[in-house]
């Protein structure tokens, strides 16, 4: 039945007007058709989610039973210097890294936007760290960067840039160093990608008419292609900051939270408190403690997304 | 004739169900470290027996993570071989099956390593037998000392001697090291370290694992003797950010005097680097004595597990204890869980293997709840006070905050 029909159907026996959705026989299939993911949903995040609210008001050791103690585990989190400690570093991380992430996958989104046959190779190569996981990467990292064994302190050694093999894990900015060069080999093609969607999607005709109208390179640069990749730089910055406040593997690997328990990362605390001290309702408290921080850097961020480049 | 053919099929019939039904599947973890020795001696075991031995190889690192998922899910294995170190926090948890009627009937119950007994042991209960252990001892390179001028038949026999040799080892050349550890490991730290305390006669907990007792003369002569040698360079730089591997390829190199490390290295070396001229002593406190870590991996059954899996199981420990599996762990695993098959068990074996098997007996383990949050992790107080007494030489403050921070622990995990 059209929605024609039922409009003029309605008009002509006088009865009010039915809200033609109500009516509409498709309805429930529409409903059906999301149930798979509002089940899987349901399942692997609200239920999830539900269970650590719940055993945070618990304290709930990995062996043996668990009992109520209220609000006991966030009065506790609140007076920790490890917790804060932690939000401080990751923050810093996170600041250090996207800049890091930014500053070479913008280059390279704009190298590999050149028409040349080798721009394909060159994206794909740039793009290949990316599908190696993380914890396999820091692996590696933890591997190359060994001060014995290691290919970096070999090549270093063989050049002559140093007299003897470098110790980065020793201290805490080289140690942050090399993890922030780590990651940005790992996961810089990603954000080039974004970027270079943001590139392309500009129509080569406002270049072109930049280029009658007499703007240089640079001008051309500013005042049209940074303006129109809002939104992918926008993106871009997200998706980094969220990923670097979560970040795990990269310290529980290759640093190990130290030197001197100076890299522990907001997730890392959340682990050590979890498996190493084993309090699992301390651990989920700490967990929804970074869930309301995180939720509160991504609204600001996509608040910014939100809004359109023409209403700013 | 008819009627009794039928009886016979029928109870042929019942016996092989019967029969099926009494022989046990017994479900084992073990880390994945253990699981090569552990599976040989299951299939051993399996070969001879209805009961049959399944072993599921678990990593280490997340043995505990694991079984306290699995309990408390109620769907534990049946069995575990388990670092020792672990024992307390599982036993206080009612985790573990009570099994010392086994134990005490055993003819050779008094010879099992008796840290491994006592770490199994919680409330008068035993929980655990041995099964492959390992005990921390010294390798020392017999050139080096040579050409050192130091005796190389007879290894150092205290810490202040260590660092007397070592610096004199470093004095020929300048890429060769005097003193070589693994400090940036929890587990490394407390299998190689606390030996030089409990040489001294003192100790890092108490008796019962209740209260710490890390403020110790003990305890500062060792750090300070450990900070000299990390001041004049004769300990090996990747000491302080190694975690275990580079060690034995480093001494193995002929580049390191003194090597911190375990009883398997005896196998290892022999087996692998068979050039490397070396000597094993036990680990000397500052000013003598002689200790050692007992660690490695002890066997213990799962509260839960049926009679009839429980009898299965049992029967598998005997098995192993006799001296013909006595003498396959020692090949495999360079140790064997008794001290009184030595004869045996060693009879062709290198001879160096028994210095570290005759410490086992008085070898020592800290009974402790806590394990993973004092000393296996690499965040704990135990690893923090270490690598701020060594490196920094900080030794007072080191000691002080560790001693805070362990109570600190400890008033929260005693059961």
């Amino acid at each position: 039945m059209s929605r024609a029909n039922v409009t003029n159907s309605t008009k002509a026996n006088g009865v009010p007007p039915v809200p033609v959705a109500i009516r509409e026989p498709i309805q429930w299939l529409g409903l059906a058709l999301v149930v798979p993911s509002f089940v899987l949903i349901g399942f692997f995040f609200l239920l999830p989610l539900l269970m650590t609210v719940w055993m945070s008001f618990f304290d709930w050791p990995l062996l043996g039973k668990s009992h109520f103690i209220g609000l006991g585990n966030y009065v506790e989190l609140i007076g920790e210097t490890q917790l804060w400690h932690s939000l401080g570093f990751t923050a810093l991380y996170t600041v250090l890294v996207s800049i890091a992430l930014f500053a070479v996958s913008f280059p390279l989104a704009l190298l590999v936007d050149k028409p040349l046959r080798a721009a394909g190779i060159f994206r794909t190569v740039y793009f290949m760290p990316v599908v190696i996981g993380f914890g396999a990467a820091s692996t590696l990292w933890l591997w190359l960067l060994n001060p014995d064994s290691g290919v970096f302190a070999r090549l270093l050694l063989d050049l002559g840039l140093v007299g003897s093999a470098p110790r980065p894990l020793e201290n805490f900015w080289p140690t942050l160093g090399v993890v922030i060069l780590m990651v940005v080999w790992k996961s810089a093609g990603f954000s080039m990608v974004i970027l270079l969607t943001g590139l392309q999607s500009i129509p080569n005709e406002l270049i072109e008419a930049a280029k009658i109208d007499g703007a240089n390179a640079w001008s051309r640069f500013r005042r049209i292609t940074v303006p129109l990749m809002r939104n992918s730089i926008l993106l871009v910055l997200v998706l980094n900051v969220t990923s670097s406040m979560l970040a795990f593997d990269q310290f529980f690997i290759i640093t190990q939270g130290g030197p001197q328990n100076s890299t522990i990362s907001a997730v890392f605390s959340i682990f050590l408190a979890s498996f190493t001290s084993y309090r699992l309702g301390y651990g989920a408290a700490l967990s929804l403690v970074l869930l309301v921080v995180l939720v509160a850097i991504s609204s600001v961020q996509l608040a910014f997304l939100r809004t359109r480049p023409e209403e700013s | 004739m008819r009627r009794s053919v039928l009886l016979t099929t029928l109870s042929l019939l019942a016996m092989s169900t019967a029969g099926q039904a009494f022989a046990e599947d017994v479900n084992l973890w073990v880390r994945t470290s253990s699981a090569a020795v552990v599976q040989g001696l299951a299939d051993k075991f399996n070969a001879e027996h209805d009961d049959k031995v399944i072993v599921t190889p678990i990593t280490a690192e997340q043995m505990v993570m694991k079984l306290g998922a699995s309990i408390a899910a109620g769907a534990p294995p049946d069995a575990v071989v388990m670092d020792l170190i672990y024992l307390p926090t599982f036993a206080a948890t009612d985790s573990l099956e009570d099994i010392t009627a086994f134990i005490d009937g055993l003819p050779y119950a008094d010879s099992l390593s008796p840290s491994h007994m006592r770490l199994g042991t919680f409330d008068g209960k035993k929980f655990a037998v041995p099964m492959l252990p390992d005990a921390s001892t010294i390798a020392y390179n017999k050139d080096l000392f040579a050409q050192a001028g130091l005796d190389p038949e007879k290894g150092p026999t205290s810490l202040k001697e260590i660092a007397d040799d070592a610096e004199k080892i470093h004095a020929l050349a300048d890429d060769t090291y005097g003193f070589m550890y693994v400090a940036a490991s929890g587990s490394w730290q407390v299998y190689t370290f606390t030996p030089h305390i409990w040489a001294a006669g003192a100790d890092v907990l108490s008796e019962d694992g209740r209260t710490a007792t890390i403020d110790t003369p003990a305890m500062r002569d060792t750090l300070a003797l450990y900070n000299k040698m990390w001041a004049n360079g004769s300990t090996h730089p990747t000491s302080r950010s190694g975690v275990g591997n580079d060690a034995v390829s480093a001494f193995a190199s002929g580049k390191v005097g003194i090597l911190m490390t375990g009883s398997y290295i005896v196998n290892l070396l022999t087996s692998q680097y068979p050039d490397v001229n070396f000597g094993i002593v036990p680990i000397p406190g500052p000013d003598g004595g002689a200790s050692s870590f007992a660690g490695g991996d002890a066997l213990t059954l799962m509260k839960g597990i049926t009679p009839e899996k429980k009898t299965a199981a049992l029967a598998f420990v005997d098995f192993y204890m006799q001296p013909s599996q006595q003498v396959y762990i020692t090949e495999q695993a360079g140790m064997p869980p008794r001290t009184d098959v030595a004869a045996e068990a060693f009879a062709s074996f290198d001879p160096r293997n028994l210095i570290a098997y005759d410490t086992l007996a008085a070898a020592k383990t800290p009974y402790t709840f806590a394990s993973d949050e004092l000393f296996v992790s690499r965040t704990g107080p135990w690893l923090k006070m270490l690598n701020r007494a060594i490196f920094d030489g900080d030794i007072d403050g080191a000691i002080a905050t560790a001693q805070e921070e362990f109570t600190r622990i400890l008033e929260r995990t005693n059961p």
